[in-house]
């Protein structure tokens, strides 16, 4: 079974590094970005099947991010990993917009992530 | 042996002395009844001086005797010029008395040296008196003159000052003034001195000025001195001295009619003097109660003084504890009470406690609701007088009765509002023994009356006070529900973090991932897992510090306070809201700015609200300024906003409670309100400086500079 390809955006570099050591060990290709606009960057070179992004950053927040990847070819699927709660007004709109899935931090278990990020490349 | 002439002399010159004395022990620092003392003094040693003269059969003592009555006497008029310029506190009369002094000192030297103002003494038929020596007409002009002066300044400030002078002030002058005058007739102890045989009843007079001053003192408090005389005791004293003026008559009649008529003639004398009292008992005894209380008891206490204490400084005050304290202290004072008491009903326990007392050895005394006191008032129209009670033969409960003596109470009044009992007056007798009367009733009365409101005022106001700071806090509450967002996500944030990492490394090794790595690197791992893991609890820690920080009442005191602090305490709590929002944060302090001395939580609180409003107002990106300068003694601080701005209609509407512009959930509407008020509790104003629909608002607020040496800003 091929591993997805997965990029991470967040703002928390240790956030970002336990996503790294998490999937990295288990033999997914992983790359990280700490700001939005360098996430898409990346995200344009190495045509990811995941990515896993926070929602609120400096600079370019989570939710534009999105709108720039649905707009591109192929379109990776994004999981969201926010700490932003504001009773689901914000996830609705975000999985309206074409987000694959919203969880929140802290994160209820790694594997369910794992499992989620699967099943995303699959669908 | 005395001399009959010398009696007057005698009495008079005691009197004076008694007089002098009783004022100068009720001051003894007060110039005025120092040098009235020595004017008193001065009277005395004149008159005992004489008495001595014309008793005595020695002529030597008699010249002795003349040249300590003059020297004494020059000594009169310059005192009571003293006394009037100290009395009238005129300072640039001093200069004046100062030279008459030392006028008087030479004068009295030459009085005893020499015979140029005294020569010897003439032989009258009431005994020895001074003679008159050829300069004694010059030291006569001078005596004149002074007590003129004394009199003509007494009667400028009555003239001139009036506007100046309080009317008690006012009645006091005129009653010295009147006294001083009657002094003046005083002169005919000249006569003699220039050889007419008219005997010397100048004392008469002095009698009539010390009658004036002694009448002014307890009637207008004259030289401030405050005399309660007991009723009872003046009674004794003039029934005593009107029959003893009476029998006096009889036993001179005794002796003349019945002259050795033996027993039978005393006897007889008896029986008239018997007769008389008894036919004029009832007469004089109701004469007596009649003019004393026309003349020296009817000011009992003034009815207007009262009323206008009540209502100017009493009613008003809205501090329960201090309304109950001053009302005792204001009617012990004027209506002259041994003893008072406010009882307050404590609704739970159903009992009445003393919260203010005057002379009440019982503190611990209570009146417990059951005990059928209120029912008890009622039935005897609303108030226990306990005179009265005892008159009628009104039976008072025991229960009652041993409170009455424990309040030591003559008089207990019920004070009621809205038909409720809420306390109790408890009155004690007059310091004067009067009775209460109907006209005292009439006044006190009405006056519990108002009092039962001003106390439940006092205690609406308490209540008040307590509602304010709970819709305060409740406020602050509901605006921290609305910063949640902002702080689930820093809390959840470095729990994100401190959860993730322990898991991947947990799964890690039990997926048998680290296969590869020694334990000495496993460890290394674990530990670097744990440092993050610390550091990111203590950022999650230090956020709900600070939040719960916030969210305790403040407790009301004020503090030295430094601006630039606590705005970087604000912002540490508002920060991520605004970080969320992408709203920039500024603050532009002035330099070395001074400290304004408020309450800090509250100050806090209100910067907080104007910078939540202000992000609310921006919505998305945008940017807050918090600037502070010092101008015209007062610190300005600045919020401003790039905000939506407030529109025209909505500007009055502001500070009113319940005014929103924002959706439900997002405020209630009384945080301006509240601002307002905690900013005007603390000094300070707030005011809507500018704003413009669509470009932003900017709010200030005003302190005083703190009186106190600036404190520098720590940075």
């Amino acid at each position: 079974m091929i591993k997805p390809r997965i990029v991470a955006i967040d703002d928390e570099p240790e956030f970002i590094d336990m996503l790294q050591n998490y999937f990295g060990l288990r033999g997914y290709e992983i790359d990280v970005a700490i700001r939005g606009a360098r996430g898409i960057e990346i995200v344009k070179e190495k045509k990811p099947d995941v990515v896993l992004m926070d929602l609120k950053m400096p600079g370019i927040d989570g939710d534009e991010v999105l709108k720039l990847l649905k707009s591109m070819e192929p379109s990776p699927k994004v999981v969201f990993i926010t700490a932003y709660d504001d009773g689901g007004k914000t996830k609705a709109r975000l999985l309206k917009m074409g987000a694959y899935a919203c969880l929140d931090k802290p994160i209820s278990s790694l594997r369910d992530l794992e499992e989620t990020v699967n099943k995303a490349m699959s669908t | 042996m005395i001399s009959p002439f010398s009696i007057p002399y005698i009495i008079g010159g005691f009197i004076s002395l008694l007089l002098g004395s009783f004022v100068v022990s009720k001051n003894r620092t007060s110039p005025t009844n120092r040098t009235f003392f020595l004017l008193c003094l001065s009277f005395a040693v004149w008159l005992l001086a004489y008495s001595i003269a014309y008793s005595t059969k020695s002529y030597k003592i008699a010249v002795t005797c003349a040249s300590i009555t003059c020297t004494s006497v020059t000594f009169v008029g310059t005192l009571l010029y003293h006394f009037v310029v100290d009395f009238l506190d005129l300072k640039k009369e001093r200069i004046f008395l100062f030279a008459a002094y030392i006028f008087t000192f030479i004068v009295s030297i030459f009085f005893i040296t020499t015979h140029y103002f005294l020569n010897g003494v003439y032989n009258y038929f009431w005994g020895y008196f001074s003679k008159a020596g050829p300069l004694h007409p010059y030291y006569l002009v001078f005596q004149t003159l002074i007590i003129l002066r004394a009199e003509y300044l007494l009667y400028n400030a009555l003239r001139h000052e009036k506007d100046k002078l309080s009317p008690l002030r006012q009645i006091q002058i005129k009653y010295f003034l009147a006294a001083s005058i009657l002094l003046l007739p005083g002169m005919v102890d000249y006569i003699p001195k220039y050889g007419i045989e008219i005997y010397p009843f100048g004392f008469f007079f002095i009698l009539l000025f010390l009658a004036v001053v002694g009448y002014a003192i307890v009637r207008y408090k004259l030289l401030d001195i405050e005399v309660i005389i007991k009723r009872t005791l003046v009674f004794a004293g003039l029934l005593t001295s009107v029959f003893g003026m009476l029998i006096l008559p009889t036993l001179i009649i005794q002796e003349y009619l019945f002259r050795g008529a033996g027993t039978g003639g005393r006897l007889a004398g008896l029986t008239i003097s018997g007769i008389i009292i008894i036919l004029t008992m009832r007469r004089i005894e109701n004469f007596l109660i009649n003019t004393t209380d026309k003349y020296l008891f009817q000011k009992k206490y003034d009815y207007k003084e009262l009323l206008k204490t009540f209502t100017a400084e009493v009613l008003t005050v809205l501090e329960l504890d201090k309304l109950v304290n001053l009302t005792i202290d204001k009617l012990v004072d004027i209506v002259k009470l041994n003893s008072a008491a406010v009882l307050l009903l404590d609704d739970e326990k159903q009992q009445f406690k003393i919260v203010a007392s005057h002379n009440i050895k019982d503190q611990s005394v209570t009146l417990v609701r059951p005990d059928g006191i209120v029912t008890f008032m009622e039935e005897t129209h609303g108030y226990i007088l306990i005179k009265e009670m005892r008159e009628k033969k009104i039976m008072i409960p025991d229960s009652i009765q041993e409170i009455i003596i424990k309040l030591n109470a003559e008089l207990v009044i019920p004070m009621v509002l809205h038909e409720e009992v809420i306390g109790i007056l408890s009155l004690g007798k007059k310091k004067s023994d009067e009775d209460y009367t109907q006209d005292d009733l009439d006044i006190l009365l009405p006056l519990a009356k108002t009092l039962a409101i001003a106390i439940s005022n006092a205690e609406l106001f308490v209540e008040l006070g307590r509602a304010q700071a709970e819709a305060a806090q409740r406020e602050k509450m509901a605006v921290i529900g609305t910063l949640s967002a902002g702080i689930n996500h820093e809390i959840c944030n470095p729990l994100g973090i401190a959860r993730g990492q322990c898991e991947a490394f947990l799964l890690n090794m039990k997926d048998g991932l680290y296969k590869t790595k020694t334990s000495q690197e496993l460890i290394d791992k674990a530990m670097d897992i744990m440092a993050k893991v610390i550091k990111e609890t203590d950022r999650a820690t230090a956020i709900t510090k600070k939040l719960s920080g916030f969210a305790k009442p403040s407790k009301g005191e004020a503090e030295y306070i430094n601006l630039e602090k606590e705005i970087d305490e604000v912002q540490g709590l508002v920060g991520y809201e605004l970080k969320l929002e992408k709203i920039e944060f500024e603050k532009r302090i002035q330099k070395d700015i001074e400290s304004i001395f408020v309450d800090r939580k509250q100050f806090q609180e209100v910067l907080f609200n104007l910078v939540r409003n202000a992000g609310q107002a921006i919505g998305e990106k945008g940017k807050i300024t918090i600037s502070a300068i010092v101008e015209n003694g007062k610190v300005l601080i600045d919020v401003r906003d790039t905000g939506s701005g407030v529109p025209e209609d909505k500007i009055k509407l502001l500070f009113n409670p319940f005014f929103t512009t924002k959706d439900p959930g997002k405020g209630t509407g009384l945080g301006l309100f509240i601002v307002r008020q905690i900013v005007e509790k603390n000094g300070g104003k707030i005011y809507l400086k500018e704003t413009k629909v669509g470009e932003g608002t900017t709010f200030r607020l005003e302190f005083p500079i703190a009186a106190r040496e600036k404190v520098k800003v720590k940075v």
